[in-house]
């Protein structure tokens, strides 16, 4: 079964059998593996996060990443034809994100794609980091923010971070970020996640509590900010 | 994110390296029980090493100047470059804790 696909670079296997990364281009239609091969766009295939420990595979030619571990074949080959739709995409489970320090192997590639600015790079990093930590932490892994500016509140964020991140049923729900460069000098980030989504409040006692500052940070660091999905995924706007 | 204490007469000196995230949050509450222990009344977090901070590494300093200041200690953010700095800046952290360059 070939599947209807604009994708039309080639799949690299990390740490992915090589019969299986076969599989997933046939059913794609595309050249079986090769750096060199299709537009020049590839797609890594991660078997797990220490498969893509290694920041070479975070540069130009590789322009989606996409942890088929615990995916089928066909899901994998649904996820390598949504890749297509952006100019970097990343889908991987939440475990696998944080270990990796997404943001920051993000930000690597777009410098690959279109040379930043230290600056940049680093306001770029902060922004998507502030957005894949709520989307790991309260969307995924639904754990609530420190209240107050207690230790206790922040043994009960240790508690609960780290009981939810060793449950698969939490630890396994992915999050996706999909990047647009613009001609103009426009870079348009979107971050989704798996959670039960999120109402944005006005906090009266936001300077008392030591959570809940992210989303504060990402809008004035950024040129534009909006929530979509019942705020499951966030779409962020940077002049570049 | 790693960290070492240097404790004089007047002032604790803790060197701050690495990265500051919400995956900290294990050894910022062993470094808040650390600086409550020791005997200086000023608590200065060196950030001259520190490369990377996010919001929940912002809302842990504010949990070590809360619990400072409830045992009349006061928190000194020290030396903050790059990234730091500029986090600092735009949280308006200045308006809560100390700063000096």
């Amino acid at each position: 079964m070939a599947l209807a696909s604009p994708f039309t670079g080639s799949l690299h296997g990390l740490d992915v059998p090589p019969d299986r990364v076969r599989r997933i281009a046939t059913m794609l239609g595309l050249p079986e593996e090769g750096l060199a091969a299709g537009d020049g766009r590839v797609v890594a295939l991660l078997g797990d996060a220490e498969a893509a420990a290694d920041s070479a595979h975070w540069a130009r030619p590789f322009a989606a990443w996409i942890e088929a571990g615990p995916l089928d074949d066909a899901a994998v080959a649904a996820q390598v034809a949504r890749a297509a739709q952006a100019d970097l995409y990343a889908c991987l489970t939440t475990a696998t994100a944080n270990q990796l320090h997404l943001a920051g192997r993000i930000v690597h590639a777009i410098d690959s794609h279109r040379p930043l600015t230290e600056s940049q790079r680093d306001d770029i990093e902060l922004v998507l980091h502030e957005a894949i930590s709520n989307a790991v932490v309260h969307g995924n892994l639904q754990v609530e923010g420190m209240k107050g500016l207690s230790v206790d509140a922040l043994d009960r964020f240790s508690s609960a971070l780290a009981a939810r991140m060793a449950d698969p049923a939490f630890a396994a729900r992915r999050v996706e970020v999909s990047c647009w460069l613009a001609p103009q000098g426009e870079l348009l980030v979107e971050v989704a996640d798996e959670g039960s989504g999120f109402v944005p409040q006005n906090r009266a006692d936001a300077a008392t509590d030591a959570s809940g500052r992210g989303l504060d940070l990402i809008t004035a660091i950024a040129r534009q900010v909006e929530l979509l999905d019942n705020g499951r995924r966030i779409r962020i706007r940077f002049a570049l | 994110m790693d960290y070492g204490i240097d404790v004089k007469e007047q002032e604790a000196v803790v060197q701050l390296k690495g990265r500051l995230t919400f995956n900290d949050h294990a050894k910022l509450r062993a470094l808040i029980r650390e600086m409550l222990q020791n005997k200086a009344k000023r608590q200065v977090l060196d950030l001259s090493a520190l490369e990377f901070v996010d919001s929940a590494g912002i809302g842990m300093l504010l949990i070590a100047r809360e619990e400072m200041a409830n045992v009349d200690k006061q928190l000194v953010l020290r030396a903050a470059t790059g990234q730091v700095k500029r986090v600092l800046t735009v949280a308006q952290l200045n308006k809560i804790v100390a700063i000096e360059d």
